[in-house]
């Protein structure tokens, strides 16, 4: 029986040879490829100042490669046009350390803001966003405001707000960052729900604990480049392990 | 329609929070504009009465009244008129006499019964009023007729070379003057606006920011802003064409006795005009001012 050829799927993420030089000379980032399947799970580890945000930035066009091509969801990003940059950003959803809540503004609201300024359907707003809170494990506290919530609730209030969209790529700089580590292990149980449901999902982190814990696929970018790039891998590469 | 509405709602409410939130910096820009708008109507009325005594005038100026002596006969007076109708350079000749130049001048809208009464005998002179093919005539007719008896010397005739000179130089100057002080204040408006639109963006710099990474287009980040300018920029004109429109007419009065021999002018048609162009400028420099503001900052 002849063998049926099956063409390999393409990347959900893919960076070719990519640079990026800042306008004052510094180099953060040389040279990166990349190639993320879809419903992939990848830590992006690395120490401060190492590119990993800057890779992240590219990824939502907040800033454009110097040189190299990236593709996101089959889209050229240095190609694309500042007007198509919205309609990218909906198929995104992205967290940070900080969690870039609006403090004027219920749980409820921020939630909905991300639908009302996209211009979703407003009678799809309220059972759309009760059913992303529930899924972050925010029933009953739609009325809080964010200053009346602890630092991992926040943060679930940021990962609803991501999800709204129901977007195919989640992206999250440093999530636990500010979070306490039985806080941050209730974020990485969220996440993995959230790439369980076939989303994408790319975390920049510092935490060793959970990237040793999890045994994900591990990219680890330093000076700009990347050294490793391991299939459930660890935070540092096998020989380095501390003893 | 949602989407629509969706939009109008978010920019309406997100401006209208802006303004508040800001209030100090957007009612002073309310009142540049509306200081500039004022000033733009008040000009454009002051001119428009210069451009009446302008027009009053040169139509004065092809005619001229020789004064007759108070004891000309009036055969001697029509002999005159007839030797004026027959040189070449006059296209007609009429006769007024002491009566009708007193009926006149009781009828000229300046005048308070008072000054009339004052008069007491009948002071004026008859005259022979001459209108002149080309006004250019004038001063050779002037002088042609200054030298019959029959004409009084104090003064023999109405002609005033001067006047139209006089005025055509006020309303260039008034322009001039009032073009430079509105150009200077819209831009000075303009540039209250754009500082007023820069600081609610970063007020909401974390909403803006927010609203980009989601997925928000530029123009509805835009359009909340844009609407703030056009607030500013309507309320500054809304309270400028109030003040124009109901105070135009007292403030003609007021001043018509004040000024008797400057004939003002309340002409209600040019005044609609004028108050439309102000409500219209008002909001051209809302809505430059704030896409100016807005432009620059979501370039970055």
């Amino acid at each position: 029986m002849a063998a049926v050829a099956v063409a390999p799927e393409r990347p959900q993420i893919s960076l070719q040879q990519v640079g990026k030089t800042y306008p004052n000379g510094t180099v953060a980032l040389r040279d990166v490829s990349l190639a993320v399947p879809k419903q992939d799970f990848v830590f992006l580890v690395g120490p401060s100042g190492a590119g990993k945000s800057t890779l992240v930035r590219l990824l939502i066009r907040e800033e454009k490669a110097s040189e190299g091509s990236i593709q996101v969801d089959g889209q050229e990003l240095n190609r694309l046009r500042r007007r198509h940059l919205p309609y990218l950003r909906r198929k995104i959803g992205m967290v940070f350390q900080d969690f870039k809540l609006l403090p004027n503004l219920s749980v409820f609201e921020n939630v909905g803001f991300a639908l009302r300024v996209t211009e979703g359907a407003l009678r799809h707003l309220k059972p759309k966003v009760e059913e992303v809170l529930s899924i972050v494990g925010l029933e009953g506290k739609e009325n809080k405001y964010p200053d009346e919530l602890s630092g991992g609730e926040q943060q679930r209030v940021a990962i609803a707000r991501a999800l709204v969209h129901d977007p195919k790529i989640f992206l999250a700089d440093e999530p636990t960052g500010n979070l306490d580590p039985a806080t941050s292990w209730e974020i990485i149980q969220l996440l993995l729900q959230i790439n369980a449901r076939g989303t994408t999902v790319l975390m920049a982190t510092h935490n060793r604990e959970i990237v040793d814990v999890m045994r994900r696929r591990v990219v680890a970018i330093d000076g700009g480049q990347i050294v490793r790039d391991e299939d459930a891998g660890g935070y540092h590469a096998p020989n380095l392990e501390p003893h | 329609m949602h989407r629509i509405w969706n939009r109008i709602d978010f920019a309406f409410g997100s401006a209208w929070q802006n303004f508040w939130r800001n209030a100090a910096v957007s009612i002073a820009s309310v009142l540049i504009v509306w200081m500039v708008l004022l000033s733009l109507g008040s000009l454009l009325m002051v001119l428009n009465s210069l451009q009446h005594i302008l027009t009053l005038e040169k139509g004065r100026a092809s005619a001229i009244s020789i004064f007759l002596a108070d004891n000309t006969p009036l055969s001697s007076a029509m002999d005159f008129k007839l030797q004026l109708m027959r040189d070449s350079r006059v296209s007609a000749v009429s006769y007024v006499t002491k009566e009708q130049a007193l009926v006149r001048f009781q009828e000229m809208p300046t005048l308070s019964p008072d000054l009339i009464a004052a008069l007491g005998s009948n002071p004026l002179p008859a005259s022979l009023d001459v209108t002149v093919k080309d006004i250019r005539s004038l001063a050779d007719i002037d002088k042609m007729v200054r030298t019959s008896p029959l004409v009084d010397k104090s003064p023999a005739t109405n002609y005033s070379p001067d006047v139209i000179d006089k005025i055509i130089v006020l309303a260039r100057v008034a322009g001039i003057a009032g073009v430079v002080l509105i150009v200077g204040l819209a831009a000075l408006s303009l540039f209250i606006i754009m500082l007023t639109i820069r600081t609610a963006i970063y007020m909401r710099r974390k909403e803006i920011e927010v609203m980009k990474l989601v997925g928000a287009t530029d123009w509805f980040v835009r359009w909340p802003f844009i609407v703030e300018g056009l607030m500013v920029g309507v309320l500054g004109a809304v309270v400028a064409v109030i003040i124009v429109g109901l105070g135009y007419r007292p403030a003609e009065q007021y001043l018509q006795p004040r000024l008797v021999f400057i004939p003002l002018f309340y002409d209600p048609e040019f005044l609609k005009v004028v108050l439309a162009g102000m409500l219209a400028f008002g909001l051209l420099l809302g809505t430059v001012g704030s896409y100016l503001g807005v432009r620059r900052f979501l370039r970055q």
